[in-house]
Order: C-alpha cells, then sequence, then structure tokens
C-alpha cells in the first residue's frame, strides 16, 4: 500500500490550497447550516467546468458547469439516460472504470483537478464515499464493513470508536450494536443501505456521492435513508442523485435537471426549481408533461 | 367484434397426447442414466462384498440392532422432523467421510513420512508465518520492498533450516505428542476461530485447549483398543473432533434439533452393539473381497492375498502433488483472466483455447508427459512427480474454468463497493472477491481431483508400474494408483479369481473414495449457496 501513498492524492502536497483550512473548521460551521436554508458559503466542493464525456463517440454529457456547495445536499434529477449518475461518477472517476467513457473538461475537488495527470483516481476516492443504488454490503461482519474504508487505507486510530460513530451517524447503531460480529447480508435492505452509508462515511470522505440510494427500497426504509441525508449534510457534502422528484424537494437544498442529451438544464436552489423554474423545459418534467 | 356474440356452450378440448408421450419418453431417457448407474453399483458391490455368504443369524442380529431401529427413528423423525434428521444424517456421514480421509492421513504418518519430520516442517512453515506477520505488523510504513525482502528471508532461512535442525536432534517427544501439535493444533486453532465467531473470545481458549487434550488422548487411549499411536492421534483429530465439533457447534445454535443426535447415536450403537452380538453369538459375516487385509496389503499372485494398499497410497500421493500444483496455478489464471486481463485479441484466444484443453483425451495428456517430463526433461519414468504433473496438466482447464465461473458469480456491485472506497485492484480481489469466490473454486478442484483420481491412462502413458509392493516414500519413487492396479488386475493376471474378487473389490474401493469427494464438494457448494 505504500506505492499507493506515495503517490498520495496529489492535493495534500500543493501548499496554496485552501482545503486544509476548510477541513479544520469544518465541524465549528456545520451547525449554521439546515436542511432547508439554501445559502451558499464558502468554497464549492466540487466545480465542473466545461465537462463532456463521451462513451466511445455517443456523446453522454454535454459541457456540465457547475458548483457544489459545503455541508449542504445537492440532488441531479432528470430522465432515464440524462447523465446524471455518469455526471455522479465522474466526480470519483468511477467512469475510468468503463474502457469506453472518455471525460474532457475540469472538475475540481476542493480546488483540485482530478483529471489532472498526476491524480491517482484510487487515492481520489478515498477522499469520496460513494453509496450506491442497491445496497451492497461485503459478505463480511457489519464491523468489517464499516472498518473495509480505513483497513485498506492503513488508518491509524480507534477502530471501534471510528465504527460506532459511523453506525451512530448512520442511525444504524442502536439496531447492530449487540451483532457487530454477524454477516452484513443478514440484515434488511433499509438496514443494509445504512450500513453502506456508514461504510461510506467511516473514512471520513470529503464529499458522498449517492446513486440513487433510496431506489431500491419500500417507503419506510426510504425515509429513513432521506432523514439520514439531511442529517447528514450538517457535517458533509453530498451529492445525491434520484429519479424522485419529490425526494429532490423533500431533501436537497439544491438542484440539478438534467435532460435527454446529457445537458445541464437548469441548476439552482431547490425551491427555486420546483416554485419558479426559468426554463420551460424544466417546468414541464418537473409537472409531469414530458419525461 | 365480440357484440354479437351468445353465451358460450363449451370451450373444447385440445389434444395433449403428442405433449404426454413426448414427457415421458424424457422421463424415461433421465432415468436411463440413473437406473443403469444404480444397476452397475449394485453388481459390483454384490460381487465385491458378497453379503449373501454371511450366516443368515449375522443378517438377522444386525436387521433388529441396527436397520429396524434406524429406519424406525429414521422415519419418525423425518415426518416429524425434517431438520433433525438431516442434521442426524449429516453427522453420520461427515464421521463416516472424515475417518475414511483419517485413514489416508494416518497411511501417510505410518509409511511415507515420518512424524518428526512432519513435525519439523509444520515448525517451519510456522515460523515463516509468524516472521511475516510480526513484519506486516511492526512497521507498516517501511516501504513494500523492504517488507517483502525481509519476508522472503525469513521465509527462506526458516525452511530451509529448521526442518533440518529438528531433524537432527538427538532426542524427540513420542509420535503421538509430535502430531498431537503438528495435525492437532492447527486442528485446534480452527475450531477456536469458529467457537470464537459464536460464542466469543472467552471460549475460544477453552475450545482449543479441549480439542489438543481430546488429541492427545489418542496416544494413550489408542494402545488400549489396540489401535498404535500413530492412527488413533490421526483419527482423533482429523475424524473425532471435526464430527464432534460440528455437532456440539449445530446444537448450540439450534437446540431444537438435538433430537438428530439420537438418529446418529441409533446408527453408530446399532453398529457396535450388532457387532459386539455377532461375535458373542458366533455368527460369521460376509466374506467380503473389501476387508481389513484386502486395504493393507500389496499385490499378492492368489487373488484372495492381493491388497490395494500400495495403490491406495500412490493414489493419495498424487492427490496431493495434482493438488499443489494445479491449484495454484488453475486458480491464479483464472483470476488473471477474470480480474485482470484486457478483453483483446489475445485474452479471447487463449479463453478458446483452455476450453478445448479441457477436451483434450487424457491419453494425450500422457503422450505430453512422457515427452515433456521423461524424453525432455531426463525424469525417470512412473514417479509421484512425474505422474502429479501429468494429471495436473490434465486437470488445469477444468480447474480454470471452474475457478473463472466462480469468480464470474460474485457480483459486480461488490466490485464497484470495494473500488469505490477507494481499493486498488489487488485490494479488491484479495479482501471481496477471492474470499466470495473461494467455495465455488474449492468445489470445482474437488471435482477436477475426481477426475484426476479415476485416470488410468496417462499414468500407463508416463510408465507407472502396474504392481508396486510398497508405497512410494518421495516425490522421486515409482507410484502406482487404483485404477492402474484395477486395470493390472484386469488385464496382466487376468483370471477368474483375479476377476471375480479383486477387480470387484478394487473398483469399490475407488468408487467409494471417489463419490465420497463429489459428495464432499456437492455440499460444500450447498452450503455456501444457501449462505449467500
Amino acid at each position: 500500500m505504500t506505492d499507493n501513498q506515495k503517490q498520495e492524492y496529489a492535493a495534500d502536497e500543493s501548499t496554496d490550497d485552501p482545503t486544509t483550512d476548510d477541513m479544520a473548521i469544518r465541524t465549528d460551521v456545520s451547525e449554521s447550516v439546515s436542511a432547508s436554508g439554501p445559502t451558499t458559503s464558502g468554497a464549492p466542493v466540487v466545480r465542473a467546468e466545461n465537462v463532456d464525456v463521451w462513451y466511445n463517440d455517443d456523446q453522454a454529457l454535454q459541457d456540465i458547469s457547475l458548483e457544489i456547495p459545503e455541508n449542504q445536499v445537492t440532488a441531479m434529477i432528470g430522465p432515464s439516460g440524462c447523465g446524471k449518475s455518469t455526471f455522479l461518477r465522474c466526480i470519483n472517476r468511477m467512469n475510468d472504470m468503463i474502457d469506453a467513457a472518455r471525460v474532457e473538461g475540469d472538475l475540481h475537488l476542493r480546488g483540485k483537478n482530478v483529471y489532472d495527470d498526476d491524480v491517482d483516481p484510487v487515492a481520489l476516492r478515498r477522499r469520496v464515499g460513494m453509496v450506491f443504488q442497491s445496497p451492497n454490503p461485503f459478505p463480511k461482519s457489519i464491523y468489517d464493513n464499516v472498518a473495509y474504508g480505513l483497513k485498506i487505507q492503513n488508518k491509524d486510530g480507534d477502530y471501534d470508536e471510528i465504527v460506532e460513530n459511523s453506525l451512530k451517524r448512520a442511525a444504524l447503531w442502536d439496531e447492530v450494536k449487540d451483532q457487530l460480529d454477524t454477516s452484513g447480508l443478514d440484515l434488511s435492505g433499509g438496514q443494509q443501505q445504512r450500513l453502506c452509508i456508514a461504510r461510506a462515511i467511516a473514512p471520513d470522505p470529503e464529499v458522498i456521492l449517492m446513486d440513487e440510494p433510496a431506489s431500491a427500497l419500500d417507503p419506510v426504509a426510504t425515509s429513513k435513508i432521506e432523514d439520514l441525508i439531511s442529517e447528514l449534510a450538517e457535517e458533509y457534502t453530498v451529492v445525491i442523485v434520484t429519479h424522485n422528484m419529490q425526494q429532490a424537494a423533500r431533501i436537497s437544498n439544491k438542484t440539478a435537471v438534467f435532460l435527454t442529451g446529457g445537458e445541464l438544464v437548469e441548476f439552482d436552489d431547490t425551491e427555486k426549481i420546483f416554485e419558479n423554474p426559468d426554463s420551460q423545459r424544466v417546468e414541464d418534467y418537473i409537472t409531469g408533461k414530458f419525461g | 367484434m365480440a357484440t354479437e356474440r351468445g353465451t358460450i356452450e363449451s370451450f373444447g378440448h385440445v389434444s395433449r397426447t403428442a405433449g404426454t408421450v413426448f414427457r415421458y419418453l424424457l422421463l424415461a431417457a433421465t432415468l436411463f442414466g440413473i437406473v443403469a448407474l444404480t444397476v452397475l453399483l449394485i453388481y459390483v458391490a454384490n460381487d465385491a462384498i458378497r453379503p449373501l455368504t454371511a450366516d443368515p443369524g449375522w443378517h438377522l442380529t444386525f436387521l433388529l440392532t441396527l436397520v429396524l431401529p434406524t429406519l424406525a427413528v429414521g422415519a419418525y423423525l423425518f415426518r416429524t422432523d425434517p431438520a433433525s434428521f438431516r442434521f442426524g444424517g449429516a453427522i453420520v456421514g461427515t464421521l463416516a467421510v472424515s475417518t475414511m480421509f483419517a485413514g489416508g492421513v494416518a497411511m501417510l504418518f505410518v509409511d511415507i513420512v515420518e512424524p518428526v519430520t512432519w513435525f519439523a516442517y509444520v515448525l517451519a512453515l510456522c515460523l515463516a508465518l509468524g516472521g511475516v506477520v510480526v513484519i506486516e505488523r511492526l512497521d507498516r510504513r517501511l516501504p513494500f520492498l523492504v517488507r517483502f525482502v525481509a519476508a522472503g528471508v525469513i521465509v527462506l532461512v526458516s525452511l530451509l533450516v529448521v526442518p533440518g535442525a529438528v531433524t537432527s536432534l538427538p532426542v524427540y517427544p513420542s509420535d503421538g505428542v509430535l502430531l498431537t501439535l503438528s495435525v492437532g493444533a492447527p486442528i485446534a486453532l480452527v475450531v477456536g476461530r469458529y467457537v470464537a465467531a459464536a460464542d466469543g473470545r472467552r471460549r475460544r481458549v477453552a475450545a482449543v485447549v479441549a480439542t489438543l487434550v481430546v488429541v492427545g488422548l489418542g496416544a494413550f487411549v489408542g494402545p488400549l483398543v489396540g489401535v498404535t499411536p500413530v492412527p488413533a492421534t490421526v483419527v482423533l483429530a482429523v475424524a473425532v473432533v471435526p464430527t464432534g465439533g460440528y455437532a456440539i457447534g449445530r446444537i448450540r445454535r439450534n437446540p431444537e434439533r438435538r433430537a438428530g443426535l439420537g438418529l446418529a447415536a441409533v446408527i453408530l450403537g446399532g453398529t457396535v452393539v450388532g457387532a459386539v452380538a455377532v461375535d458373542a453369538l458366533g455368527f460369521a459375516g460376509p466374506q467380503s473381497w473389501v476387508d481389513w487385509g484386502f486395504l493393507t496389503s500389496a499385490h499378492s499372485g492368489t487373488a484372495a492375498n492381493a491388497g490395494l494398499y500400495p495403490a491406495i497410497g500412490g493414489s493419495i500421493l498424487l492427490m496431493v502433488t495434482v493438488a499443489a500444483l494445479s491449484f495454484p496455478l488453475g486458480v491464479g489464471a483464472a483470476v488473471y483472466l477474470e480480474e485482470y486481463a484486457p478483453d483483446n485479441r489475445l485474452t479471447r484466444f487463449i479463453d478458446v483455447n483452455i476450453s478445448n484443453l479441457a477436451g483434450v483425451p487424457s491419453v494425450v495428456y500422457g503422450l505430453l508427459g512422457l515427452g515433456v517430463f521423461v524424453t525432455y526433461l531426463g525424469q525417470s519414468t512412473g514417479t509421484v512427480l512425474i505422474g502429479g504433473a501429468t494429471l495436473a496438466l490434465l486437470i488445469l482447464p477444468i480447474v480454470i474454468i471452474s475457478a473463472r465461473e466462480a469468480l464470474r458469480s460474485v457480483p459486480d456491485s461488490m466490485r464497484q463497493a470495494s473500488y469505490g472506497m477507494g481499493a486498488t485492484r489487488w485490494q479488491t480481489i484479495k479482501n471481496v472477491v477471492l474470499p466470495r469466490a473461494f467455495p465455488g473454486i474449492l468445489t470445482g478442484t474437488i471435482l477436477a481431483l475426481g477426475r484426476a483420481i479415476g485416470e488410468t491412462a496417462p499414468l500407463i502413458m508416463i510408465g507407472a508400474p502396474n504392481v508396486l509392493f510398497s508405497l512410494p516414500t518421495a516425490l522421486s519413487s515409482k507410484v502406482s494408483a487404483m485404477p492402474l492396479q484395477v486395470y493390472a488386475w484386469a488385464s496382466l493376471f487376468a483370471s477368474e479369481p483375479f476377476y471375480q474378487a479383486a477387480v470387484p473389490a478394487g473398483v469399490v474401493v475407488l468408487l467409494i473414495v471417489l463419490l465420497s469427494m463429489n459428495s464432499i464438494a456437492i455440499v460444500l457448494r450447498n452450503k455456501y449457496q444457501s449462505d449467500q
């Protein structure tokens, strides 16, 4: 692992980077931001500039530029195939796994372009948490699931304490504290997804990406996940892709609307998007006339 | 259209005659294979075991002590409590298969490897592994290369120096103690691991100590019932402790299944009581060709005295060699092809050719073994090493294909989750993919070994001797194998007594070994399929 540590995510070394200061005061500013107050403060965590993505010759994203603010929930909505998940996967370079995918443009995470040549995508992903569409805990114990990120990164610290805190933040601790040794696969679907969220936040990431995290769950489990996301936004920057417009309206501060063809049609405060969008296409989509 | 239609009197009838005929033809085709196999097995088993030569009193005694009680208890449990019924069956099955396995292992220590040599190598391996773990723990910040080299040096030094040093000691403990430490201790650690996972860490120590004590008792209790210390220790370690551990662990988790213990007790107790009873009453058992003498003596000019012992030992040694060669190579190739290889022409070419290799007749592999190992590399013919290497080549494609199947069945979402956490490919394979695919890989490998154990043609081609009077003791010793010995009896010593006695007995032993290997594979597969 030392070979990776050597090439640690390049932002660590640049001295003029705002990262270190932001991280130090993160817990202090967190309380002032609530889930309903669309106040943009400080430098954006993620800033995309003219991002284009192709799968072979098909363009999946066209010229996307947006800024994702800190400690807020930013939702990406749009019809199937509009490229919202593709954009999410650009942020932690999971698209690198697909041979056919090609990304152009700049995508900054806390001021560092993640597509720079000196960025190791593995090191980048250690700073970004990701939660997938269907719950995918490892066939390991609950404890080992949450500690996975810490173990592969050789992190120092009291793993027991970090596991407990992560499970508490994921609102799962009370349900599993007596069965940390049992397999994560024995949990219900909603619990599994909260376990995946605990696993994602355990290494303390800069941003948490969620790709339709509730679409495979029943309504009760979905509402728990939604409550949890709102709470997580007090400490973390959350980017969530969802099919469900009501969900976006309920939990997000900012909303980006992608429409067919991979273009970002509108990006603004959630209230504005849902009450008074600038674009007629967005209004049609949101009121169900299209898409 | 449906406006002017009245009520319907009848919907009419559609003929299913052709379909019914087709269905029963298919059923007949399905049953044909099973019926043919059953007839063959009964026929051979009858020739080998000859149950009709026993006294009627013998049959009557076992009917009363074993068959009827088992049927009664079994039928009752099967109706009222199927889970307990299966549990009881599983205990008896585990005991039977593991006792057979223990027999093979005991053979290894009685005639092939001195317990002290084995102990020395186990000790060396433990020191090597311990050294590596210590290096890993001491300072993970040392550069990878430094740790790698240091670990390599420790492994090499301990493997090269320790065995020689231990075996040249002037005095060492008795065989029983050595085996308790070198066979019992690893099993005790495995038991401890399971206990720790189920009951917490505190009980682990108790479980480890209990296992060691039980295994250690073998050396003292064995001689009292006429078994020498080495086999007694091995049977306790490899058969009794795992079966007992399985039964106790299950009961602790599902106490409602303890009725299954009753079934197991009826079967085992019935066997013992029956054996004592026929002995006391003087009833003669069947004059089976598969008896203790057959299993423990070598070939002889007279069919009644001929035995399979060197061939069984040869098969065991061949299996160990084949597994040691084909498992790392096959799994390595499978992991590369599934997880690393880019999708290009070369990979597809390799893909197709692995499938082709799986279909190449075994006699061709024999020829390859002869050409490469004997003619080209100058090895002497018919040794354990080149026999094992040839059979390993033979099953390598099967191991690769089944291991790839197992790796492919790991859901991609698990890999995605791991990569999403910032794991490297190596970490993902090591921590997520391989643990999950391991049961499938193991199942495929056992089935492939089952194919290797029944092969005759490659062994003939590489010049394995037809008849061998002692067990091979080194990789460079000549080796025979069970199917080869049976073939020799059927061809070289073709005479009525051999056809009637030695051949069916050899076939039955071979089939029992093969079927129990397959049943282990199937049980493993079912267990892990239901777990996931």
